[in-house]
């Protein structure tokens, strides 16, 4: 119960570390600059269970502008608003121009870029892509670890994977046939270069460890060793 | 000092997460801790034909869970282990009667009493599986060496680790090491690579295991069989002690032996 002590505290010091604001769809929670994530995670835990059905199965935003959360407490905050009362969340926004999207959706769902050209930092993912992740960037997409099979990253720049890519990957997602895709070893599911789709020949046992990359050549798309 | 809460799960149905429940909670049990086995699967519930006990059950999970009777009345003991019990699922409700906080609840109190607390996840990912997982502190994801089983486990463990569940460990059950050999199973060194967790054992492919759960008599008490040495390695493991996964299999009482004659 040390948690609510820490509520009551806050409160006392009249600190909101988290924002809660309305939109159209659901609800944007905004944690502050300062807050740290334990404060967060109370302080929405006692609003959720204080107005239960208020927040029943709605959709959330998170927006992590201005307070940045590690993907493990991306995680926990969700998972907190699915068990408490079956919220989720659909988006979190992690800079001016990118959004990751937390659930699976029957279709790729991104806002147009800002400008014609790929801008912004690059989204950077530090776990393993395990099946049923999808994570779409506005920019390029890092993945420090593997993409496993079912899982799918997708970026309107370049999607590069420190690691082994076993599921899904699409690069130029806005229509860039110049973006690439860049693994340490490529053992894909399937390759998505803009309009693009490519599927490797069945049995083919690739040899792992390699640095390769996928590039759009005339009207295929080839997998070269860099 | 509160005992450990474990949960058996897999996602994919079939691949031996019962048989994996009885097996490292009767090998616990034989090492003289306190163990209750929790079925979680409700309205398939197995856990107590395995263990032979099905003929004994009178109140289940969700009568303790709906306040229909106490928690020790609805537990069956072992007719072998005094120091070992299950709760039985309730066959004729369905997943929805339990909701996670009381599944969460119920764990907490039976970690005071026993050890060792194991649940038995049911298939899939819905209700079921959230209630499984909710009271667990450590997961245990069992899968076969076969593509569809993988695929299940790594959503299974993706799962895990969203809801906070972070000690998550490995077992790849039915391996058949003449399979791999000829290159037609996938083999534990790449299942390990593709599920990036700690591997807790490897249980080969075996006929004692359909004897063992046709006659109710987990293979553990088989001082004979492979799969069985298996089982008990992983309660060793589990145990904390510093038990070795042999590559690619645990020896039996008859390949220690051979290797005693032999000096393989
Ligand atoms: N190592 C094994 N070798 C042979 N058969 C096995 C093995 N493990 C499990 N089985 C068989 O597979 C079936 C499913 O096992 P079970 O433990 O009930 O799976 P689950 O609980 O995951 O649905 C059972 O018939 C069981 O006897
Ligand atoms: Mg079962």
């Amino acid at each position: 119960m040390q948690k609510s002590d820490h509520i009551t505290r806050m409160e006392n010091q009249e600190f909101i570390p988290l924002q809660i604001k309305a939109n159209r769809e659901g609800f944007v929670l905004l944690p502050e600059e300062a807050a740290s994530f334990q404060a967060v995670f109370a302080y929405l835990k006692n609003r959720l269970e204080h107005s239960r059905d208020f927040f029943r199965h709605t959709k959330m935003v998170l927006d992590l502008r201005f307070r940045v959360f590690s993907i493990e407490e991306i995680q926990s905050i969700d998972s907190l608003l699915k068990e408490s009362c079956g919220a989720g969340l659909v988006e979190i926004k992690l800079k001016e121009g990118f959004s990751l999207f937390t659930e699976r959706r029957e279709r790729i769902i991104v806002p147009p870029p800002a400008s014609k050209d790929v801008e912004g930092v690059p989204l950077i993912v530090r776990q393993t892509c395990r099946s049923g992740a999808r994570i779409v960037s506005q920019s390029d997409c890092l993945v420090l670890g593997d993409v496993n099979p079912g899982a799918e990253v997708i970026a309107y720049g370049d999607v590069v994977v420190f690691g082994s890519l076993r599921g899904l990957a699409h690069a130029g997602a806005a229509g860039n046939r110049h973006a690439k895709i860049w693994a340490l070893s490529m053992e894909p599911n399937q390759l998505r270069i803009a309009d693009m789709v490519a599927v490797p020949p069945r049995g083919s046992k690739p040899v792992p460890k390699r640095y390769e990359v996928a590039l759009v050549r005339g009207e295929s798309i080839e997998v070269v060793t860099v | 000092m509160a005992g450990r809460t474990i949960v058996v799960t897999s996602g994919k149905g079939g691949v031996g997460k019962t048989t994996t429940v009885a097996n490292i909670g009767t090998a616990l049990a034989k090492k003289k801790h306190s163990v209750v086995l929790i079925d979680g699967d409700i309205g398939l519930r197995n856990l107590d034909v395995v263990m032979g006990l099905e003929n004994r059950i009178v109140y289940n999970l969700v009568d303790i869970i709906e306040g229909r009777c106490r928690k020790e009345q609805a537990m069956i003991r072992d007719r072998k282990l005094g120091n070992l019990c299950i709760i039985p699922a309730a066959q004729t409700r369905d997943k929805d009667s339990v909701q996670p906080e009381q599944m969460k609840r119920l764990c907490e109190e039976l970690a005071e009493e026993f050890d060792y607390v194991f649940i038995d996840c049911p298939a899939g990912i819905e209700q079921g599986f959230k209630n499984a997982v909710a009271g667990a502190q450590l997961a245990i994801v069992v899968t076969t060496p076969e593509v569809s089983a993988i695929r299940d486990a790594d959503r299974v463990i993706g799962l895990l680790e969203a809801s906070m569940l972070r000690d998550v460990h490995l077992i790849v059950n039915r391996l058949n090491d003449r399979m791999v050999k000829k290159g037609d199973m996938m083999s534990t060194e790449d299942i390990v690579a593709l599920l990036a967790i700690p591997l807790l054992g490897i249980v080969p492919e075996s006929e004692d295991v359909v004897v063992s759960t046709n006659r109710g008599v987990p293979l553990v008490h088989d001082r004979s069989s492979r799969a069985g040495a298996a089982f008990q390695g992983i309660a060793a493991r589990l145990n904390g002690e510093d038990v070795p996964v042999h590559n690619g299999r645990e020896l039996g009482f008859r390949d220690f032996f051979r290797k005693l004659f032999t000096g393989q």
